[in-house]
C-alpha cells in the first residue's frame, strides 16, 4: 500500500458570525454597549437563514463539520459538492490560508495550493517580471524560476508579449501565463480550485493534459474541486462529497460523481399536462403527456441495464396536414448524445397523436440519461421537449467476472465474443 | 485503515495560532519573494513616469524648500549655527524613512487581503519587504543629503564635524526602521479589524513629527517642556543622528539605552500580535 500523504481528523470550521466584529470600531463598541451593559439583541446582525444555529448569544456556521479522510501519495482527488458546501473552506484550511475550530491536518512534503489563477499578479509588471513574482509567491525559489522559465514561456505561449506589461494584455493571455506559472510548480501536493473555468478549449485541454501528467509522471498527488463533474470523473480517481459541511460520501470518484449528479436531478419517468394552457407547445403541437415505462418482469426489480424500455408521448397537432416527424434524443446526464431515433415522417390530420418507441434492454451503459423529444415539419424544427424525462439505468453484471470498476463506454450492447481453445500449443 | 505516529508528519495544522508564527529557516527560504516584491514596490512607483526614481527625491527636495521658508524664514527656528538646509534634510530624511515605513506597514492586511486569502506564506515576508523598500528610499535620499553636505563643506564656511562617528548612522537608520515596522504591524492588526482607525493614524503621525525635533533642535524647546518631547523614543535618535552627520546635537546615553529598549519592547509586541491576530484576521477582512 502507497503511503498516507495527508490525513485529515475531525476537521470543523465555524465561523461565528456575530462576535468577529463589525469591521468598523464605532459600531463595535456600539455593539458591545447594547448586548453587554443594555443585555439587548445585538444591532448589527439578524439571522439569515435555518443554516446558523443559535449558541449562548453568538450565531455560529458551520462550514465544516467533522470532516475525515486520508489521501495516499499520488492520488488525485475530487472534492464535489453544492455551492456552499464546504469545499473552498476545506482547500483554505490543508493550504493552510484559514485555521480549522477543531481538528487537525497532518501531511507530508511540500504543498503548493492555487485558489485562483494570477495570485499575485501585477497588472504594472512585465510578463516576465509576474512570471518570477508569483512563482515566488507560490513558494518556488529562483533557481526553479529560472530553469522553468523557458518552459513556462512556451506552454503560455506568448514569447513575444514577454515584456509587455500584462495589463495591455488580453484577459485569456493573462490567464494562460498565470496557469503556465503555476503548472509548473513542483510540490508534493497540489491544491487546485476551480481553475480550469478558464480559457478557451484548447488551453483548457493543456490544463487537464498537465494534471493528468504531474499526477501520473510525477507521483504527485492532487486535490481539485470543480463544478466540473467530467473532469472530476475523468481525471480523479478518488472523491470527496461534500454536503453542507459533511462528507456525504467519499470513494471511487465516478461512482461518486454518479450520485452526485442523481440527487442534483431527480428522477422524472412521468409527466401529464391535464390543463392546455400549461402544456409545452406552441400554435403547431401541444404536448399532452410524456412517460417512460420500462418493461419489468418483478414489480421490485430497479431499472437496471437489462431492462427493456418505452418511451410514450401523447401530442395534439394542431395544424391540418402537416408533415411531422417526431425525434427522440437519448443524453448521458453530462449532456453527450448518445443516440437520436427518427420517427418516419407522415402527413397527419388535425388531432391527438400517439408515438411510442421501445430502446431494447442490454444496450446502454449504466449511468444517468435524459431523454428529449423534437417535433420536425419535414426539416424545419417546430417544437423541442427539452430533457422531459430524466432516469438512472443501474448496473447489473450477473457474476460472470469478477470485475467490478467502472464498465467504459456510452453503451453495453451484448455482442457475442467468443474465445475457444483451437489448437494445443507446442512450443 | 493506517494509522501513523505523530513523529513521521512533516507538517501539522492545528486550531490553535502560535506566537512566532514562522522559524527563521522558513523565513529564509522565503528570502526570494522578499526580493521580488522590494523589487516590485520598486518598479511600481515610477513605472509610467517621466523623472522615473527621481521622484523619490523630489518630495523631500519640495518639503525641504517649504521647510526652510515656513519654519526658517518666517517663523524662524535657530538652528544653532547649522545651515538651515542641512538642518532641515537630515529631519526630513530620517523622518520620511519613519513616516513611509510606518504607514506602508499599518495597511498590510488590507492591501493584500487578495493575496493572504488566496496562497500562504509566511506573513512576516510582507512587513519585512515593506522595510526593505523603504530602507531602499532611504538610502537615495541619504545619498542627496551627503552630496549637499559635501557642497556645503566644499563651498562655503561652514565645517562639519570632525569626528564623524559614522558607524552609529547604520544602527539609529535600523532602529528607526525596525520601530515603526513593530509600531506599523500592531496597528495593522487593528486596522484591519476596524477600518475606521486608518483615519485616526494619518492624524496621530502628523502630530507625532511635530513631537519629534523634525523642524526645531530640542534645545529651542522650554526646559520645562522638554521631558514631553524627550518621552518619544525617536527623539534621541535624531538627536543622535544630527550630532553624528551635523556636530550639533542634545543627547545622553541613557536616552538612546532608552531608546533601543523601546524599539525592543516595540518590536516584540508588534511581532507577536501580527503572528497571533493576523492569523485570525484572515476570517474577518
Amino acid at each position: 500500500m502507497s503511503d498516507i500523504v495527508i490525513q485529515v481528523e475531525s476537521l470543523s470550521k465555524v465561523y461565528r458570525l456575530g462576535t468577529t466584529g463589525t469591521g468598523s470600531l464605532r459600531q463595535d463598541l456600539q455593539r458591545w454597549w447594547t448586548s453587554s451593559i443594555l443585555r439587548k439583541e445585538d444591532p448589527f446582525f439578524h439571522s439569515p437563514g435555518n443554516e446558523t444555529q443559535r449558541h449562548g448569544k453568538n450565531q455560529l456556521f458551520k462550514a465544516l463539520h467533522d470532516v475525515n479522510f486520508e489521501i495516499k501519495q499520488g492520488e488525485v482527488w475530487g472534492v464535489i459538492g453544492s455551492n456552499g458546501s464546504g469545499k473552498s473552506t476545506l482547500l483554505k484550511i490543508i493550504s493552510r490560508i484559514v485555521r480549522p475550530t477543531y481538528g487537525t491536518v497532518r501531511g507530508k512534503g511540500t504543498i503548493s495550493s492555487l485558489l485562483e489563477v494570477g495570485t499575485g499578479f501585477n497588472p504594472e509588471l512585465t510578463g516576465r517580471e509576474n512570471v518570477y513574482l508569483s512563482g515566488f509567491i507560490l513558494g518556488m525559489n529562483k533557481l526553479e524560476v529560472r530553469q522553468k522559465f523557458d518552459e513556462i514561456v512556451t506552454f503560455s505561449g506568448l514569447e513575444r508579449f514577454l515584456d509587455t506589461p500584462v495589463k495591455r494584455y488580453s484577459s485569456g493571455m493573462y490567464v494562460r501565463l498565470a496557469f503556465a506559472v503555476a503548472a509548473h510548480l513542483e510540490p508534493d501536493i497540489l491544491i487546485l480550485d476551480e481553475v480550469l473555468a478558464v480559457g478557451d478549449t484548447e488551453f483548457q485541454k493543456k490544463c487537464l493534459g498537465k494534471i493528468k501528467e504531474v499526477s501520473h509522471a510525477g507521483g504527485r498527488t492532487v486535490i481539485f474541486v470543480s463544478h466540473n463533474m467530467q473532469a472530476v470523473a475523468n481525471l480523479c480517481q478518488q472523491a470527496l462529497w461534500l454536503n453542507q459541511g459533511l462528507v456525504q460520501e467519499q470513494g471511487v470518484a465516478d461512482k461518486i460523481v454518479n450520485k452526485f449528479l442523481l440527487t442534483t436531478q431527480q428522477n422524472v419517468i412521468k409527466q401529464r399536462w391535464d390543463n392546455p394552457l400549461e402544456a409545452p407547445g406552441n400554435e403547431f403541437v401541444q404536448f399532452q403527456s410524456v412517460e417512460l415505462v420500462p418493461h419489468l418482469l418483478t414489480d421490485k426489480m430497479p431499472l437496471d441495464v437489462r431492462v427493456p424500455f418505452t418511451v410514450r408521448f401523447r401530442m395534439k397537432n394542431l395544424v391540418d396536414k402537416s408533415l411531422l416527424s417526431i425525434h427522440l434524443g437519448l443524453y448521458t446526464s453530462s449532456g453527450d448524445c448518445v443516440l437520436t431515433v427518427p420517427s418516419a415522417a407522415g402527413v397527419y390530420r388535425e388531432g391527438m397523436l400517439a408515438g411510442e418507441c421501445t430502446i431494447p434492454g442490454n444496450f446502454l451503459n449504466d449511468g444517468a440519461y435524459y431523454i428529449s423529444l423534437y417535433v420536425l415539419a419535414g426539416t424545419a424544427p417546430v417544437y423541442d421537449l427539452e430533457s422531459c424525462l430524466t432516469f438512472d439505468l443501474e448496473d447489473y453484471r450477473g457474476d460472470e467476472s469478477g470485475w467490478k470498476g467502472k464498465w467504459w463506454g456510452a453503451v453495453r450492447p451484448l455482442i457475442p465474443f467468443s474465445v475457444a481453445l483451437q489448437d494445443p500449443v507446442l512450443y | 485503515m493506517v494509522t501513523k505516529k505523530n513523529g513521521t508528519w512533516d507538517w501539522e495544522i492545528v486550531p490553535q495560532t502560535t506566537w512566532l508564527g514562522v522559524s527563521l529557516s522558513e523565513l529564509w527560504s522565503y528570502r526570494h519573494l522578499i526580493i521580488g516584491l522590494v523589487r516590485r514596490d520598486f518598479l511600481l512607483s515610477y513605472q509610467q513616469t517621466v523623472l522615473g526614481p527621481l521622484w523619490m527625491l523630489f518630495q523631500p527636495v519640495i518639503t525641504l524648500i517649504t521647510y526652510v521658508l515656513v519654519f526658517g524664514k518666517l517663523v524662524g527656528i535657530s538652528t544653532e549655527g547649522i545651515p538651515p538646509t542641512l538642518f532641515y534634510l537630515t529631519g526630513i530624511v530620517l523622518w520620511n524613512l519613519f513616516n513611509d515605513s510606518f504607514l506602508s506597514t499599518c495597511s498590510i492586511f488590507r492591501d493584500n487581503v487578495q493575496i493572504f486569502s488566496k496562497v500562504y506564506f509566511p506573513r512576516m515576508v510582507i512587513p519585512i519587504a515593506q522595510m526593505m523598500s523603504q530602507l531602499l528610499r532611504f538610502a537615495i535620499q541619504f545619498f542627496l543629503l551627503c552630496l549637499i553636505t559635501t557642497y556645503y563643506v566644499m563651498f562655503t564656511a561652514w565645517t562639519a564635524p570632525t569626528s564623524l562617528q559614522i558607524t552609529a548612522i547604520p544602527l539609529i537608520v535600523i532602529l528607526i526602521a525596525l520601530l515603526s515596522m513593530g509600531l506599523g504591524m500592531t496597528v495593522s492588526v487593528l486596522t484591519g479589524k476596524y477600518r475606521d482607525l486608518s483615519y485616526i493614524i494619518g492624524l496621530g503621525i502628523r502630530l507625532l513629527m511635530f513631537l519629534t525635533p523634525v523642524v526645531y533642535p530640542i534645545n529651542y524647546v522650554e526646559k520645562k517642556w522638554r521631558w514631553i518631547v524627550q518621552l518619544n523614543p525617536l527623539t534621541p535618535l535624531f538627536e543622535l543622528f544630527r550630532y553624528v552627520l551635523l556636530g550639533k546635537g542634545l543627547v545622553t546615553p541613557q536616552q538612546v539605552v532608552y531608546s533601543v529598549a523601546c524599539v525592543g519592547v516595540v518590536l516584540v509586541v508588534g511581532i507577536l500580535t501580527f503572528n497571533k491576530q493576523g492569523d485570525k484576521l484572515i476570517d474577518v477582512v
